[in-house]
């Protein structure tokens, strides 16, 4: 059976795939649990990562694992940046500042990333081998994806469990003011969030090189903007775990569905699977606006 | 108290309008682009201005306003021109009207935040749909240029595209406009208002919100969705679903409503202005870098200026004799 064999492979590697975006979604659920800021301009962050694994890869030869570091600084300071500059004056205002303001960012970053790298695909290939596994051959690198967004979670997991400051942002979400009151510096908890927010989407960025040979654009960013959401909202718009989960079960979605809409005669399956993802967005938004994992 | 003098502000910028683009050489050209930029904004406006909730997929509305004009008069031209006319004008509105109610009737029942990220979705769906699924025409889009000219003539063609669709999008823009001032002076208007500042307490006074929202949602869509129809299809004669679907007059209409000020009838008008000239001047000066300026122009409006220019006018106008006409 052709058919099983490739849907099989197909949700294999949507699994893989999946667990990159659970992490892209992470920093997304961060800023939103702890700011009640939407980041409608995530995508673009994303962009910055690839180009950063991209430029280290072409220039230096640095492979996207050793950029994933200077990814995830690179994407703190532009945060913390942004916080300073605009996010802070908006917390507090009414939800259609903010919302405009970090839709602005985004087009801003894509913007100026356009003057400097231009409007062209671009693309590199790491080949170190593969492993052949069940119907179908996984590249390594897909692999290595694979095991550091896990690593990644479970580190900030770790971080936001047993550090102190990790238990102060925990204390930020439940409460703001019982937080304050507490002697918890709160502007500081959001400098703090915000920035690890945008740094994890900007270092997912990279890992998402592995999967996009070619996809390296300034314009690549909406559709995992939209990826993101569909995933943020599976998970309950305001849990970094639950997001992480809900980027697996999306992974499976999408791909599954690829395979099952290429048996359609006369479409395009992956235009579809795109319509699908909107669909999806909607859909969960009104039967179960609080996530289908229901927060944490 | 009811007041509709600020009309006669619109219609004198109007007139003002469409005589300096008639009387002057080289005029027309930047004054339909300001009109078009003023009514995208005015059809943003009736929903975004009056309720504070922000739709992301806008365009999609002027992108199927302009698929339904397209269809008609490129796939059922046998019914001769003015039959054709009236077909392309009804599926304009009733494809508006169908995706307002769905994506409404689904978003709608989401507060704030929620209800924008729901929004988030629906240009890319709806492009990917056509794309995808291959439907009128899917990427190849719908060239209307060879079937108008074969089936009414050159000089009708040149006629349709030019003066029947310019006067269209005028009289769609003066519609806006009107429509944004009733609303402004009724019990809707007075609602909305109120669910935008408090919509707990709206509703605790009787007001039924959802149904509320979902009429200003539909009459915003409806417009967009004739906006599209004329200054699209008619005027340029094509429709591809990479051009109509484009994000970025998502971010011109809300940079217009939030430049000019949410919420009031010559808001879109100002900032359209202020927004299609600059462009316009923008484009020849910088060309490819509108979008660098303006994002930042947007931060700026928000952060420092968030009642907009009109706002910011009325303020300043009340008690004087101005008063009545700044809204």
């Amino acid at each position: 059976m052709a058919f099983v064999e490739q849907l099989i492979s197909n949700l294999l590697y949507g699994a893989i795939l999946g667990s990159v975006y659970g992490l892209a979604t992470m920093g997304l659920s961060l800023i939103f649990g702890v700011l009640r800021i939407v980041n409608v301009g995530h995508g673009a962050f994303i962009m910055v990562g690839a180009f950063i694994a991209y430029w280290m890869f072409i220039l230096y030869g640095i492979p996207p694992l050793i950029s994933l570091f200077l990814a995830i600084a690179v994407g703190m300071a532009i945060g913390l940046a942004i916080y300073m500059l605009v996010v802070k004056r908006l917390v507090d205002a009414p939800e259609l500042a903010s919302l405009l303001a970090m839709f602005a960012i985004g087009i801003f970053i894509e913007e100026f990333a356009k003057q400097i790298w231009g409007a062209d695909y671009v693309g590199y290939s790491w080949e170190i081998g593969g492993v052949s596994m069940l119907f179908t051959e996984v590249p390594f690198t897909k692999l290595l994806a694979f095991a550091s967004s896990i690593v990644i979670a479970a580190v900030v997991y770790v971080w936001f469990r047993k550090t102190k400051i990790g238990k102060a942002v925990r204390a930020v979400v439940e409460d703001r003011e019982g937080a304050t009151t507490c002697g918890i510096d709160v502007s500081r908890i959001y400098a703090l969030s915000f920035s690890l927010g945008i740094g994890l989407t900007v270092l997912s960025g990279v890992l998402v090189t592995l999967f996009t040979p070619v996809g390296i654009n300034v314009y690549m960013g909406g559709e995992y903007t939209l990826k993101a959401f569909v995933i943020a909202v599976l998970g309950g718009l305001a849990s970094p775990w639950g997001a992480f989960y809900a980027g697996f079960i999306f992974g499976l979605i999408e791909n599954g569905s690829y395979t099952l809409l290429g048996l359609i005669p006369g479409v395009e399956p992956f235009g579809l699977t795109r319509f699908l993802s909107s669909v999806v967005l909607m859909l969960v938004l009104l039967v179960k606006p609080t996530g289908l994992l229901g927060g944490e | 108290m009811r007041n509709y003098t600020p009309l006669v502000t619109l219609l004198l910028i109007y007139a003002v309008m469409i005589a300096i683009g008639q009387g002057i050489q080289g005029m027309w050209q930047p004054i339909m682009l300001v009109i078009f930029y003023i009514a995208v904004g005015q059809a943003l406006n009736i929903f975004l201005g009056m309720t504070g909730y922000v739709n992301f997929g806008y365009v999609a509305l002027l992108g199927v306003g302009a698929y339904g004009m397209a269809v008609a008069l490129g796939y059922y031209t046998d019914l001769g021109l003015i039959p054709a006319l009236t077909l392309g004008f009804i599926l304009a509105i009733l494809l508006a009207f169908i995706v307002s109610m769905v994506v409404g009737g689904i978003a709608l029942r989401l507060r704030g935040a929620y209800f924008a990220i729901a929004t988030i979705g629906v240009n890319e769906g709806i492009k990917y749909l056509i794309l995808g699924g291959k439907i009128w025409g899917g990427s190849s889009g719908i060239v209307l240029s060879g079937i108008l000219r074969k089936a009414y003539g050159a000089e009708t063609m040149r006629f349709l595209s030019t003066v029947f669709a310019d006067a269209g999008l005028i009289v769609v823009a003066i519609l806006s406009g009107v429509i944004t001032m009733y609303i402004l002076n009724s019990r809707l208007g007075y609602g909305l208002i109120a669910l935008r500042e408090d919509e707990d307490a709206a509703k605790v006074m009787g007001i039924n919100v959802r149904r509320y929202k979902q009429i200003a949602f539909v009459i915003s869509c409806i417009l967009a969705g004739l906006i599209g129809a004329t200054a699209w299809t008619l005027k340029l004669t094509y429709v591809f679903p990479q051009d109509v679907f484009a994000i970025n007059y998502t971010v011109e209409a809300i940079v217009i409503v939030m430049l000019g000020g949410a919420g009031t009838l010559l808001g879109p008008v100002v900032g359209g202005l202020i927004y299609a000239l600059l462009k316009y001047y923008l484009t020849i000066a910088f060309p490819g870098m509108q979008l660098l300026i303006l994002a930042p122009l947007l931060i700026i409006v928000i952060l420092l200026f968030p009642e907009g220019v009109v706002g910011y006018l009325a303020k300043a106008a009340r008690g004087t004799r101005f008063e009545k006409f700044v809204r």
